[in-house]
């Protein structure tokens, strides 16, 4: 009896087998401890060296420790330097006003996604489909020509539009999964209890999806904050964005890391308010 | 409060024809089940009914005005989903009180009407909760609040139990009753589950295949079974079917099968006396196949050996072979000496013999 029990207890964990198997308990634990702060390193070593270099005088650079010699005249410097305010300024403004005005044609075209079927849902399907498949890289040198034919190169809508575009076709399907999440019969019921099909989206539907929208709102507001390549193929000086300015610091005469840094850390500031404040919405949201 | 009408009511999603030809008349007040296996459109005809399903030919006919082009708004009905469909962001209160807010009552009176519904579904502490916080069966009861603060014409019930253990949904099924006495209004409850179609149902209608089979009250259906369809889906244990031949000794007529063998009472053996003899199915409920030796009169006792016995307590059921079938009965005395494999006298109530014929699978009267 006693042995039957034993051989039970160890036979599959022996045969769990392989490397893992033959660590025994405790090894285990200390192996996955091990490999979770592997993970981390990963994602926040750049983040902690980003944040050193730019506390660091511009002769620290290229050393992992160089003593206890912080300054912060690095950001007094970059904030001295106009661009950077106004780029911040633009990317804010953009990233606000792209997330408003995608945020409404996303849960639309979400909403149509998941409710509808016919032509019109097909072929919208198709579109952003496409638009989804083929890397965005590829759109940007005819967006330079179209913005430069219409007159809006460098400026706040000729950046807007590709982004509004980027948002619509990259969050629909997101949104499609919200909406697919939400039973149909909440809105049958609200039909019958009075409401048109418009109300029925607008006083149950859309409700229930807030949480999901609030997510979505936050990760396109960050995309566009983000975005480097329509920054830096259709804009100019005029409408400076903040990821354009901050690469500007590689120059003919080398790349001055100690201000690229402090700028960084700068653009990190509105990104990490907005993901700590919003994480609540964000994990809601990829739950529902 | 009104009567529903359907005629000739079809519908079609492309080729597939899911709702074949129903009409039906259900009387004001009238408590209608509409009960059938998966996917025999029962859901299909409730939601035309509702507005959520358009009607591909017939008319549907709500009290005096037909509703075909009405949005389910302004048909008058409420409407009870399997799932709930409470609405999640609203507290219980606000679910009860939004569709008397969409048709601009007053707040006093809808509260006073949240309040009667509240006190005749026990709902009182949980006006304040989201439906999140709910049980099912909590659930459930704030779904059919939610349809009778509106005083509909109509109340309209898809599987409204079926996401309810098995406990819950005998305890809900009770209350569903009391709740009819209290408010009399006409419904249409959908089901699969031929019990609630026998407790609840002034009438019942079995469909099957997008075809209604029979319509009748529950006894009727359950003593009188249109088609082997209907007898084989309403009554628990199912009825047992024995494809018999009808043979006449004299002046008797008999049903055989192999190792089987009985004598029909005269006034049924009547029917076989005046048709040609097409091949028949005999059907028997298990509860009318009974033990012990048959009384005098009746002349339909057989013998067959045991192959299974299941013990309830409160009776037993047992298996036997006959013919190549294995015939249950039921409602035997838990006590009876009976035990797999033993040889026992039975006698079937000859109330209880239909017969089908085999082809068609109609009931032979
Ligand atoms: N939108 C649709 N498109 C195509 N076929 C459909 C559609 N809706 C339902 N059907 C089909 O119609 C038939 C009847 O469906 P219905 O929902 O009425 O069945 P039901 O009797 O309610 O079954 P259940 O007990 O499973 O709810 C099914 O065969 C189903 O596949
Ligand atoms: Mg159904």
């Amino acid at each position: 009896m006693s042995l039957s029990l034993a051989v039970s207890s160890t036979g599959p964990r022996a045969q769990a087998g392989g490397f893992l198997g033959l660590l025994g308990v405790a090894g285990r634990r200390v192996f996955f401890a091990l490999a979770v702060v592997a993970i981390l390193l990963i994602f926040i070593g750049p983040v902690a060296i980003l944040l050193l270099t730019s506390v660091r005088p511009p002769s620290g650079v290229y050393y992992i420790w160089r003593g206890w010699e912080f300054t912060l005249d690095n950001f007094a410097e970059v904030l001295a330097q106009p661009v950077v305010l106004h780029s911040m300024w633009n990317s804010f403004v953009l990233s606000s006003i792209a997330t408003v005005a995608s945020l409404g044609v996303t849960v639309g075209s979400g909403y149509m996604l998941s409710r509808f079927t016919g032509p019109i849902q097909r072929s919208w399907f198709g579109i952003i489909y496409v638009f989804r498949t083929v890397p965005y890289i590829s759109w940007v040198l005819p967006l330079y020509l179209v913005t430069t034919n219409l007159g809006i190169y460098d400026t706040y809508l000729g950046l807007l539009l590709p982004h509004v575009a980027v948002h619509v076709c990259f969050f629909s399907w997101i949104m499609k999964g919200f909406f697919d999440s939400i039973s149909p019969s909440m809105e049958h019921a609200a039909l019958i209890d009075g409401c048109t099909r418009w109300g029925a989206f607008r006083r149950v539907a859309l409700p229930s999806a807030m949480p999901g929208i609030a997510a979505l709102a936050i990760l396109s507001w960050l995309w566009t904050w983000n975005e480097f390549l329509f920054g830096l193929i259709l804009t100019a000086q005029r409408t400076p964005v903040i990821t354009v300015t901050m690469a500007q610091f590689v120059t003919e005469t080398g790349t001055e890391w100690h201000l690229m840094s402090a700028t960084a850390v700068l653009a990190m500031l509105p990104a990490l308010l907005i993901t700590i404040f919003g994480q609540k919405y964000v994990v809601r949201g990829l739950r529902m | 409060m009104a009567e529903v009408i359907l005629k000739d009511v079809c519908k079609t999603y492309g080729s597939l024809h899911v709702v074949k030809d129903v009409s039906l008349h259900i009387q004001d007040r009238e408590f209608l089940v509409l009960v059938g296996p998966s996917g025999c459109g029962k859901s299909t005809t409730l939601r035309m009914v509702a507005g959520l399903e358009g009607i591909s030919t017939g008319t549907i006919q709500i009290g005096s005005t037909v509703v075909n082009d009405l949005p389910p708004k302004d048909r008058d009905i409420a409407m009870v989903f399997q799932n709930y469909a409470l609405y999640q962001h609203m507290t219980v209160y606000d679910n009860l009180a939004f569709g008397l807010r969409n048709r601009k009552v007053s707040e006093d009176k809808i509260k006073q009407e949240v309040m009667r519904a509240t006190e005749i579904l026990g709902l009182g502490p949980l006006l304040g909760r989201k439906p999140q916080q709910l049980s099912g069966g909590q659930q459930q009861r704030v779904a059919l609040g939610r349809c009778i603060v509106r005083h509909p014409q109509v109340f309209l019930f898809d599987e409204p139990l079926s996401n309810l253990d098995a406990k819950l949904r005998a305890q809900m099924r009770v209350e569903l009753k009391r709740l009819r006495e209290r408010v009399e209004t006409t419904s249409i409850y959908v089901t699969h589950d031929q019990v609630e179609a026998m407790t609840l149902g002034d009438r019942v209608v079995v469909m099957k295949d997008g075809c209604i089979q029979q319509v009748g009250t529950p006894l009727d259906i359950y003593n009188r079974p249109k088609n082997r369809f209907v007898a084989s889906f309403i009554g628990a244990p199912a009825m047992n079917f024995l494809p018999v031949d009808i043979v006449q000794k004299g002046d008797f007529f008999h049903a055989e099968a192999q190792d089987f063998s009985i004598r029909l009472p005269p006034q049924r053996a009547a029917i076989f006396a005046r048709t040609n003899r097409r091949p028949v199915t005999l059907g028997v409920r298990p509860e009318q196949v009974c033990f012990g030796p048959c009384p005098a009169g009746h002349e339909t006792a057989f013998s067959a050996p045991v192959e299974v016995t299941e013990q309830l307590g409160a009776e037993m059921v047992i298996g036997v072979r006959a013919g190549d079938t294995l015939m249950m009965a039921s409602r035997i005395a838990p006590e009876a000496p009976i035990a797999v494999h033993d040889h026992v006298p039975l006698w079937l109530d000859p109330r209880g013999l239909h017969f089908f014929d085999r082809e068609s699978e109609e009931a032979i009267n």
